[in-house]
């Protein structure tokens, strides 16, 4: 990075190669989109070259760089829910106070029998319990899960302690679990275990 | 000297044992909250259980897609950084002459403040021979008559003897 700060085009280059893939994988798990998630990557390069200069030494670059990641999601993601107008209240205790997965898993997958799941199915079924948490749980669970951030790293990225990280993933690993569970086990359809939280 | 509890509990004042739990699986936990983790698994199976469950829905994030991007994506990045770079260079070339300006007028001001301060400097402290003419006019207006008198005791007693002489023109004088 501190090559790109110096105007290197070609360490630039390296660096895109290096981490393109791993910022679509993130944001487009974090919007659902991949056309948004590619043109959201393009506007985090954009940003790392014009912000190169005040780069500062030292400082880890995956978290300079998924700090930017996580502002330009955020400002896709509330301009995309503005322009919707639809309000996507997830509540912290549990990710299915209306049970919304319970439609989208059904049209996803049908009628699931109590049977083994296969890849493609259990790729959507997960994609759609990860759809299920909200932003914030989804971003900390994406940077822990697929860049194996610390609590500390996640915590500044996205401008959060590392306590709350902490219970930001716990909460999140719960609210997977109860909506995976019934799925792996039985092919049941979720039902939150503590819809009174 | 610290006392460990006779039977400690793990969650004490650090979140749910959901918490603990996933912060044993991330390897985030201290070395004493570790060791106390790892004493409750090996007599709670309900703990167990948990941290099992807990494990194997995280495992199944491996599920997810990883994104593949193509040479396309990355040529079309390059491109939009390459023509945002030259912008940027076409704005600081754009600015450049307004800035120059900008900076001979800085120049020029900052130069015309220091004469004026030098002038203000010089007027008010340079030595002023009007003044002191000014103040010797009285004098200078009577200097003929004042060179007729050898001293100024002459002139005080020659004052005295007008007062004692003509006590009223000295008062209308006066």
């Amino acid at each position: 990075m501190l090559e790109v700060r110096d105007d290197n085009a070609a360490a630039f280059e390296e660096l895109m190669l290096r981490y393109q893939g791993r910022l679509v994988t993130v944001l487009e798990h974090l919007v659902h989109n991949r056309d948004l998630a590619e043109d959201l990557t393009q506007e985090v390069f954009l940003r790392v070259y014009r912000a190169r200069k005040t780069y500062v030494p030292g400082a880890k670059f995956s978290t300079w760089l998924f700090t930017i990641a996580n502002n330009v999601a955020c400002n896709a993601l509330r301009s995309k829910s503005r322009r919707r107008e639809v309000s996507l209240e997830v509540r912290e205790s549990g990710p299915f106070g209306a049970r919304p997965l319970e439609g989208m898993v059904l049209a996803s997958s049908g009628q699931l029998p109590a049977r083994q799941l296969d890849k493609t199915e259990m790729r959507d079924i997960v994609r759609l319990a990860l759809k299920a948490l909200n932003e914030r749980q989804r971003m900390a669970v994406l940077l822990s899960k697929f860049e194996g951030m610390s609590y500390a790293d996640i915590a500044e990225t996205m401008d959060l302690t590392p306590q709350a990280i902490k219970s930001l993933l716990s909460r999140a690993r719960v609210n997977l679990r109860e909506v995976l569970e019934p799925y792996i086990e039985h092919g049941d359809h979720p039902v939150p275990k503590n819809a009174g939280h | 000297m610290a006392h460990e509890p006779a039977n400690p509990d793990p969650t004490a004042n650090q979140g749910s044992l959901e918490e603990q739990l996933v912060a044993y699986l991330d390897g985030e936990l201290d070395d004493r909250s570790n060791r106390r983790i790892e004493e409750l698994l090996a007599t709670d199976s309900e703990a167990r259980d948990t941290l099992e469950r807990l494990e194997g829905t995280w495992d199944l994030l491996d599920n997810l897609d990883r994104a593949h991007v193509d040479e396309v994506f990355t040529k079309s990045t390059l491109e939009m950084v390459a023509v945002a770079a030259s912008e940027d260079v076409e704005q600081e070339k754009s600015e450049a002459p307004r800035r120059r300006r900008r900076w001979s007028l800085a120049v020029s001001a900052g130069m015309l403040g220091a004469c004026a301060a030098g002038f203000l400097a010089v007027w008010l402290f340079r030595a002023k021979p009007n003044d002191q003419l000014l103040e010797d006019l009285p004098v200078l207006e009577r200097l003929d008559q004042y060179r007729q008198i050898d001293d100024v005791e002459f002139l005080e007693l020659l004052l005295r003897s007008q007062e004692e002489l003509f006590p009223e023109e000295v008062g209308d004088e006066s």
